[in-house]
């Protein structure tokens, strides 16, 4: 579904390599953790897959499209989450959700559907009709999740999903992200929650200094490390540079 | 407390004007070329510029010639003092109580006269970029035509520096005491958008008939000529009146010579301090009153819930793309101030100022016309276009995006859906101007169904035109990193940029207009101007489909 050849991102005149050449492979139907401390390169790559940032070198495909060369085609397939929920304050968040997915072009029916389904799970049926800049930072986040959930995508991408939001609305997050990976769809979120990712992903990446220095589903990550380590372990040998 | 003054005055500034931005930016190649580029455009705005100044230093002559000579600097003190304090309302209503830093200046332990002082001062310095280009030329001419010594020009230093204080202090206090009673719970926008419209008619009307009145009453005077002739300063002491703190200025630097000039020196810049004290005085009993209300936003009365009608049925991205940017717009107090309330003060203000005129000028005005329409016809063809800029909805389009524009970058919209949407909604705001004008017309008798029907249909081609000439500024050089809507909408060089290139765009159509009126028919020239600003509305159209899709990638 995900495809990342050779990508790499240099910033002040290639001073910082931001992304250092990495590759990855993400198959349909999985949960795919993308894991590191702080300035590792985790938002940069997501970046680059949605198209906010151009790649100095390497590809990302989307189920075989190329991000760069045929942007419009990958983007229908996809949806992105950013770590902070900046949106249009002065919209109310029902005339956000339907400029989705008109741009997205759902017709009626189905948006009202998915639109209410969601309202559901995260609560929010009660303030949709009132503009944005009336909301917390957790239920704008919350909107976001929504609006990215419209049009059903094939590839789900989340930067940092579960900050901000309630205990409660990031169970329903984990739900719905588990039930699209039962339908075949496939999501893709970094975080710093290891909990999360041990017990969530099918597979986890953990970047260092733009490299990737660790890929596999959580038992071959402990097979590697030796027996029984917690994710928690495994993560502070792996970025611990002395 | 200077030192808490002066490190909120140094913050501010460098927020303002993005410095440690422009730092960072210098490092970076791609970056380094726009700045650079940046004084290259500002060159292409000096031609009118010029045409400005050469004025200027002509008018000094004639009012030379009658003996009124300090009329003349009373003239480019006047006219920036006012534009000062007209513009300063705005600036300072945007600049106290809409921009987002109040939200961490607030909980800080600072008192209300703390910010509003460092703020004050930050807009100074932006007011100096508006204030000297009007008032150094004439100021220079006066100086240099007459000879005047090294007084003068240490008083006019002193008068320079002052110029904007007593217009931003009384924009501070009307604003200020303004969001103190309007701070009214629910519908508090509205509320401060009609009144905010309210007071600025009656304060420029109030301006006019001063000024009318003033004008007649001199004119009237039976012994005008001879108090004309013995009194250099009668233009001055009449005219003046509408605004005191110019007139004042102007007697300082008539009078350098002698002790008026130092006293009216004293006086000019004693109540600009004066004004200043009195206004953070007053702050720190209004300020916070008016503010607090400001930040927190109220939800509707009732529930927030929806029905089954607002799921709206599927309309094309450039439709959806197109509402949106129209309720951001009417939603938007500062984006709906400048754009709507751009394109429909002129007209009224034109019907105003025929109102409150003692001797309405229309007679003469249709005599000058002569019952010829095609000028009128013209005339509100170029100037329907003109606002395709002036309402600033193209030149700041991709700019009022700012933190938002990821959302455009991730979705799948075609380029030419981000044309057609944006274009749509300048389009909105140039028919209501359309509507204004064509019916300050009507009420004045200059305009028939011909003219309706032209005016508005080439308007709007020269708008398409002057609306992507500005959205090709704007995402060559997007403002993206504000915290104060105001920045992406009036602190934009883009709007600036788009303003001297537009003109000059104008000004070439305008002298093909009038070079063709000597060769054929009016009725040809329509059809000229139609397929020129269709042709030109293309290939502005092509250039901006490559530039978006460069841009959207590039940005970072």
């Amino acid at each position: 579904m995900l495809k990342i050849r050779d990508l790499s991102k240099t910033y002040s005149k290639g001073q910082v390599k931001a992304v250092d050449n990495i590759n990855l492979e993400v198959r349909s139907g999985e949960i795919f953790g993308f894991l590191g401390p702080n300035g590792a390169g985790k938002t940069t790559t997501i970046k680059m897959m949605v198209g906010l940032l151009k790649p100095d070198s390497g590809h990302v495909y989307i189920d075989g499209i190329d991000v760069w060369e045929n942007p419009l085609e990958a983007k229908k397939k996809i949806s992105f989450v950013p770590d902070t929920p900046e949106i249009y304050d002065k919209l109310k968040g029902i005339e956000y959700l339907n400029f989705f997915a008109d741009i997205y072009g759902i017709p009626k029916d189905v948006r009202q559907e998915r639109i209410e389904r969601y309202l559901d799970i995260f609560e929010l049926k009660d303030a949709v009709g009132n503009i944005i800049g009336s909301y917390s930072h957790g239920m704008k986040q919350k909107l976001v999740l929504i609006s990215a959930l419209i049009h059903d995508p094939q590839l789900f991408i989340l930067d940092e999903p579960m900050v901000g939001l309630d205990p409660k609305s990031s169970f329903k997050l984990k739900e719905i992200m588990r039930e699209r990976c039962n339908e075949g769809k496939t999501v893709f979120f970094s975080t710093h929650v290891l909990d999360v990712a041990e017990k969530l992903c099918d597979r986890i990446a953990i970047i260092n200094k733009g490299k990737i220095i660790a890929l596999g589903t959580m038992s071959e990550l402990r097979n590697r490390a030796g027996d029984n380590e917690s994710l928690e372990r495994i993560f502070l040998e792996l970025t611990d540079d002395e | 407390m200077m030192n808490r003054i002066l490190s909120l005055i140094k913050i501010d500034i460098n927020n303002t004007y993005g410095l440690s931005a422009i730092k960072y930016r210098l490092k970076s190649k791609k970056d380094r070329w726009q700045i650079i580029l940046f004084p290259i455009i500002i060159l292409s705005l000096l031609p009118s510029y010029y045409l400005l100044v050469s004025g200027i230093y002509k008018m000094y002559d004639t009012f030379l010639v009658i003996g009124q000579k300090s009329m003349f600097l009373l003239y480019g003190i006047l006219i920036s003092q006012l534009i000062l304090t007209f513009t300063g309302f705005l600036y300072v209503l945007s600049k106290y109580y809409f921009s987002n830093d109040m939200n961490i200046l607030i909980p800080l332990p600072l008192r209300p006269r703390d910010i509003i002082s460092a703020k004050f001062f930050t807009m100074m310095i932006h007011e100096y970029l508006t204030s000297l280009p009007i008032v150094l030329p004439f100021i220079i001419t006066y100086g240099v035509k007459g000879n005047e010594g090294l007084i003068y020009w240490i008083y006019s230093l002193i008068i320079l520096l002052f110029i904007p204080v007593i217009p931003l202090v009384l924009a501070s206090i009307i604003v200020m005491a303004f969001m103190k009673f309007t701070n009214i719970k629910g519908k508090k926008d509205l509320v401060r958008i009609v009144g905010y419209a309210i007071m600025m008619i009656l304060l420029i009307g109030f301006q006019l008939k001063i000024q009318s009145m003033a004008g007649s009453s001199m004119m009237n005077d039976e012994d005008f000529l001879y108090r004309l002739v013995t009194d250099s300063n009668l233009f001055v002491r009449k005219l003046g009146v509408s605004f005191p703190p110019s007139m004042w200025a102007t007697l300082a630097l008539y009078n350098y010579m002698s002790l008026t000039g130092f006293l009216y020196t004293i006086l000019f810049v004693g109540l600009s301090l004066i004004g200043f004290a009195f206004m953070a005085f007053l702050s720190e009993r209004v300020f916070f009153d008016g503010l607090i209300g400001s930040i927190e936003v109220h939800t509707s009365q009732g529930s927030g819930r929806v029905k089954a009608s607002d799921f709206s049925k599927n309309y094309s991205a450039y439709i959806a793309l197109g509402l949106k940017e129209v309720k951001l717009l009417l939603r938007t107090p500062i984006y709906l101030l400048n754009s709507v309330g751009g394109v429909v003060i002129f007209p009224i203000l034109m019907i105003m100022s025929i109102f409150l005129e003692e001797a309405v000028p229309m007679g003469e005005l249709n005599m000058l016309i002569g019952q010829n329409y095609h000028i009128i016809n013209l005339v509100g063809i170029g100037y329907v276009t003109m606002l395709g800029i002036l309402n600033c909805v193209g030149c700041t389009t991709f700019s009022r995006e700012g933190k938002n524009l990821w959302i455009h970058r991730t979705m799948p919209i075609e380029v030419k859906d981000q044309i057609f949407g944006r274009v749509l909604s300048s389009l909105f705001v140039q028919l209501i101007g359309i509507i204004v004008l064509l019916g300050c017309l009507a009420y004045m008798g200059l305009i028939n169904l011909q003219g309706i029907f032209l005016i508005t249909i080439l308007g709007l081609l020269g708008s398409i035109a002057m609306t992507e000439l500005g959205m090709i500024i704007d995402i060559y050089r997007p403002l993206l990193e504000w915290d104060n809507p105001q920045k992406p909408m009036k602190q934009n060089l883009n709007v600036l940029i788009a303003m001297g290139v537009g003109s000059l765009y104008l000004l070439a159509i305008g002298f093909l207009t009038y070079k063709l009126m000597e060769i054929i028919d009016i009725i040809f020239i329509y059809g000229i101007l139609a397929v020129v600003l269709i042709v030109s509305s293309y290939i502005f159209y092509s250039i901006l489909l490559r530039l978006i899709k460069r841009q959207f990638e590039v940005l970072e």
